[in-house]
């Protein structure tokens, strides 16, 4: 069953770097929105029916061979700064974090999968793989899916599929959506218009931590749009294939930048890796940006003494949610800038392959 | 509901005939009063009265169901609440408010029909629906052609399908 400490102890699996183009994709997720047929949907219930909507999922839950084992929290029992951390690990969304009946969250071994109960839907699926790899992403999903409705009864009409709270999830219920690191087409000023061309793909593409989120530091979120008409396959594929694209113009567009001005970037990653190794107070934008320089960097060949995974892992330990936890209590703004930094230096210092 | 004659806050709504045409009219109460209506209105309750009571009732609902557009019987969820929020209310919201949903969620998707994924325990023979949904489509375009042998062929499986029984479930559960 493990605890959320023992949960936090590990980094999770989708931060290792060890998918396919990881170079590029820092992650895949796909998650599945379902809800039972006899509650109205969260928004619209009320506390009890909120409660055996949770009790019902738990129990089919702990019933199966893929989240049996896994770490189930009940959100009215959890701390502000718990659920925050759920956030920067993206296993909620920042809305889940507020108070709410009869919320609770299932996290499996590494946080490849986890079940979410009670947010916008009924239930949220989720797996969440690194690098690029949709395909995977939804059988696993799938798998755990199939499991859970031998004992549990979907929203579904034949018409219009698996019903959901929003008209924009109806259908197959599903969101692939590819973590991607595109700095160097962020440098070379084409990601406006490559990734304006991805939308009348029926594509959308978002910030670091979803909708309200800037592009922080070239990470964005590229996602399918349209739920309904299309198979489940046929979704993955395309989110694949657009973000297999994306893959191929951000290295080309990053062996530009090398020819060009291999000098300048090479001074420059080596700059970040300098901050970040011996700065003592650095805040979350500065972080997001130096770490978005130092990964080019890794990339490039231009720096071998840290690996991405290190790099990709700091991404999350050093949002401002994590950085409360360890030390147990809230540090304010300014004790966290330095408490950031002394964790970027030992990380870094620890060196590769932690 | 705001005072029909200075704007401030309307308490009382009543019918008023003008020229022979009903109206509608929503008033404060320092209007109402100043036209000699309002509370004193109910204790009155002669036929004639209770007649413009009626009517007003009527008119004010039709009114409510303008404002509101359909409402979900299923969770009490208006379709102007919809429109609010964002989010429907129940599974039976998508065939309360099927015909204002259909053209909002072909604009979303680019369709209005599921193709992916069944659940073992849906509600009906889905396969089979989807099958026949598709033969009628074949059939119609082997009639435009002209192509009547196909045509018959189409029609008769629509048929052996639709007479067949559907499928159980394993354990009786659907």
């Amino acid at each position: 069953m493990g605890t959320f400490e023992q949960m936090l102890a590990m980094p999770p699996s989708w931060l290792d770097a060890s998918g396919p183009t990881s170079n590029v994709v820092l992650s895949t997720r796909v998650r599945l929105a379902r809800n039972l047929n006899d509650v109205a949907f969260p928004a619209r219930a009320d506390r009890t029916g909120l409660e055996r909507v949770r009790d019902r999922i738990l129990a089919a839950a702990s019933a199966g061979n893929y989240l049996g084992n896994a770490l189930v929290l009940i959100m009215d029992e959890s701390s502000k700064a718990q659920r925050q951390i759920l956030v920067e690990r993206h296993l909620t969304g920042q809305e889940f974090a507020e108070d709410g009946f009869g919320r609770a969250v299932i996290i499996g071994d590494r946080e490849i999968v986890s079940a979410v109960i009670n947010e916008e839907d009924h239930l949220r699926l989720a797996s969440l793989r690194s690098g690029l790899q949709p395909m995977d992403a939804w059988r696993l999903v799938d798998r755990i899916d199939t499991e859970l409705e031998q004992n549990l009864h979907y929203a579904y009409s034949s018409d219009w599929g698996y019903l959901t709270s929003c008209p924009t999830n109806v259908g197959t219920g599903m969101r692939v959506s590819v973590l991607i690191h595109l700095v160097g087409l962020v440098r070379s000023d084409r990601t406006a218009q490559i990734l304006g061309s991805i939308s009348k793909l029926g594509l959308s593409v978002r910030g670091f931590y979803g909708e309200k989120s800037a592009a922080l530091g070239g990470f964005f979120q590229v996602s399918n749009q349209m739920t309904l008409g299309q198979s489940e396959d046929d979704i993955a594929y395309t989110v694949e294939r657009v973000a297999g694209q994306l893959v191929t113009l951000e290295l080309e567009a990053r062996s530009e930048l090398g020819e060009k001005g291999g000098q300048e970037i090479e001074d420059e990653v080596h700059r970040a890796y300098g901050i970040l190794s011996s700065a003592r107070i650095i805040s979350s934008e500065e972080m997001m940006a130096l770490c978005s320089s130092l990964r080019f960097g890794i990339t490039e060949g231009f720096i071998d003494s840290v690996d991405l995974a290190t790099v990709n892992r700091l991404l999350v330990s050093t949002q401002p949610g994590h950085l409360k936890c360890f030390d147990g209590r809230d540090p304010g703004p300014e004790q966290r800038d330095r408490m950031r930094a002394d964790l970027i230096r030992k990380e870094l210092a620890s060196g590769n392959g932690v | 509901m705001i005072c029909d004659e200075c704007g401030r806050p309307a308490t009382v709504r009543f019918v008023e005939m003008v020229d022979g045409e009903m109206r509608l009219m929503r008033l404060c109460d320092e209007c109402a009063s100043a036209r000699g209506i309002g509370l004193s209105l109910a204790p009155l309750a002669g036929p004639l009265v209770s007649m413009l009571m009626g009517l007003l009732e009527e008119v004010g609902a039709e009114e409510a169901a303008e404002l509101q557009g359909p409402v979900c019987p299923g969770c009490g969820l208006s379709y102007k609440d919809f429109r609010r929020t964002g989010k429907l209310g129940c599974a039976d919201c998508y065939t309360s408010f099927e015909n204002e949903l259909r053209p909002l969620i072909r604009r979303i998707h680019g369709s209005t029909r599921h193709t992916g994924g069944i659940p073992s325990k849906a509600p009906e023979d889905v396969e089979s629906i989807r099958e026949v949904r598709r033969l009628k489509l074949e059939l119609e375009k082997a009639v435009r052609h002209e192509e009547y042998e196909r045509a018959a062929e189409f029609r008769d499986r629509i048929r052996s399908l639709e007479s067949t029984p559907r499928k159980e479930d394993g354990d009786g559960n659907v």
